[in-house]
């Protein structure tokens, strides 16, 4: 979608003050001046976005969903610190602190920016006139955000790779799975893999795996492989996102310096009773030892203590894939397991708990 | 004295009696003047409250004031030295 003109972003819906949010007057969330004729004088002290004190605004009325949405992932952004830190000691967070306020924050995501404006990564604005939608709009909110992965995927972007089968056939949007209440509480999970899975795709198929399962590699492989190492295809892997300051502007920008197709089979580098798979498939995250270095030198001290090869789920579930065509798809197939020549000799040591070093055994007559 | 207090009954009863039919008459049939005052004041009555005095709903629903008034489109200079996929 192209991006709102300005006057756009802040047009509001006469509609909007029939609705019961309309019913208090705009100062009482945005401060300012609703006397003042001249819009300078009428915008002195306003607060574009009151929603960031949501307790103090949007909790009046939904305190228990803003109680718990505070700390969900969304808006707490565990899960950056969690891999910024993990690789980090602590005398380098504070550096690691200002890299994220200046290149991460954003992503800190209010009610507003799922309810009431699309993300800054898409111009902001207005999705429909200051009107709350109930159900954030998928294209204009989710995806805009999770857009070049996960959305790309989903929605089938990229050339030559179907879009998941559950939003071609089954025109699923994102909240079809990832509800509400799952949106507004993370259950103090500390990155999205933590804790139970939600939602899980037993959730819908629950025969899968079951003594009424017909498929009977399900029954074979349930908790050997995740669904998606069976079911996902070739999604995207990132190299060295490294993050900067801009001399001439100030402003803070990045720098990726590749993207490309994979779809590699890893070991699960997080096996426990909620994840209990052997094979996972795995994406390569866009970090090095450097993508900090404009803030400080060797902040990334414990690099190999994470994977730079990671857990994934990609979104472009099909019921037929390259890799469940047949079991020596799989058996035997070196090309489509992460196998150490295919990770950089610097990433070696940080892989070692993905890297598959005995690839399945082919099966005779398969 | 039996018959004084019949008297005085009756008496009092259509005393009571003449009170009840001495109404007035009075044409209330609303004139169209009125009616029409009357839907206007009911209809400003159901306005939300925040349309009394607004500026802020005055301009954001007034797009030709939104446009003359919108501040310069600042050059995202920082965001193009961006590179890649983010």
């Amino acid at each position: 979608m192209a991006p709102l003109e300005p006057w756009e972003k802040v047009m509001v819906n006469e509609d909007f003050m029939d609705d019961v949010h309309g019913q208090a007057s705009c100062t009482s969330c945005h401060a300012g001046d609703r006397f003042a004729e001249e819009k300078e004088a009428a915008h002195i002290g306003i607060i574009g976005s009151p929603d960031q004190n949501a307790q103090t605004t949007c909790g009046n009325c939904h305190n228990e969903i803003v109680t718990t949405a505070a700390d969900s992932l969304h808006s707490s952004q565990a899960g950056y610190f969690k891999a910024m830190y993990s690789r980090s000691v602590p005398e380098n967070h504070p550096a690691l602190d200002e890299a994220f306020g200046n290149h991460c924050a954003s992503c800190h995501t209010t009610c507003g920016d799922c309810h009431i404006s699309q993300p800054n990564s898409v111009g902001g604005g207005f999705l429909d006139g200051h009107m709350v939608e109930k159900t954030p709009p998928m294209t204009r909110t989710c995806t805009a955000c999770h857009g070049s992965r996960v959305g790309n995927e989903y929605t089938g972007k990229n050339e030559g790779f179907p879009g998941d089968v559950h939003f071609r056939q089954g025109r699923m949007n994102c909240v079809a799975c990832h509800d509400g209440e799952s949106m507004h509480d993370s259950k103090g999970d500390v990155d999205r893999y933590d804790g139970e899975q939600g939602p899980s795709c037993e959730s819908c198929h629950d025969t899968v795996g079951k003594a009424n399962d017909e498929i009977v590699q399900h029954q074979i492989h349930e908790d050997k492989l995740s669904c998606q190492t069976c079911h996902s295809i070739a999604y995207t892997s990132c190299d060295s996102c490294h993050v900067a300051v801009s001399e001439t502007s100030g402003k803070p920008f990045f720098k990726t310096s590749a993207t490309y197709m994979t779809f590699f089979i890893g070991r699960n580098p997080r096996q426990n009773d909620e994840r209990p798979y052997e094979y996972v498939p795995v994406r390569h995250i866009p970090v090095d030892p450097e993508s900090y270095a404009y803030y400080g030198e060797d902040l990334l001290t414990n690099f190999d203590l994470l994977p730079t090869w990671a857990y994934s789920t990609p979104h472009n579930i099909q019921r037929n894939t390259p890799q469940n065509e047949s079991c020596n798809s799989c058996h035997g197939n070196a090309d489509i397991f992460l196998t150490a020549d295919k990770v950089r000799a610097e990433e070696l040591e940080a892989n070692k708990d993905i890297i598959v070093e005995n690839v399945p055994a082919p099966i005779p007559g398969q | 004295m039996k018959r004084f207090s019949i008297i005085l009954f009756v008496g009092i009863g259509l005393l009571l009696l003449g009170g009840c039919s001495a109404k007035s008459v009075v044409d209330n049939a609303p004139t169209e003047a009125a009616i029409e005052a009357t839907a206007q004041v009911t209809a400003v009555a159901e306005e939300p409250i925040l349309t009394e005095t607004d500026t802020c709903v005055d301009c954001h629903t007034d797009k030709q004031r939104l446009i003359d008034t919108a501040d310069p489109v600042e050059e995202e200079a920082g965001e193009g030295e961006s590179e890649g996929v983010g």
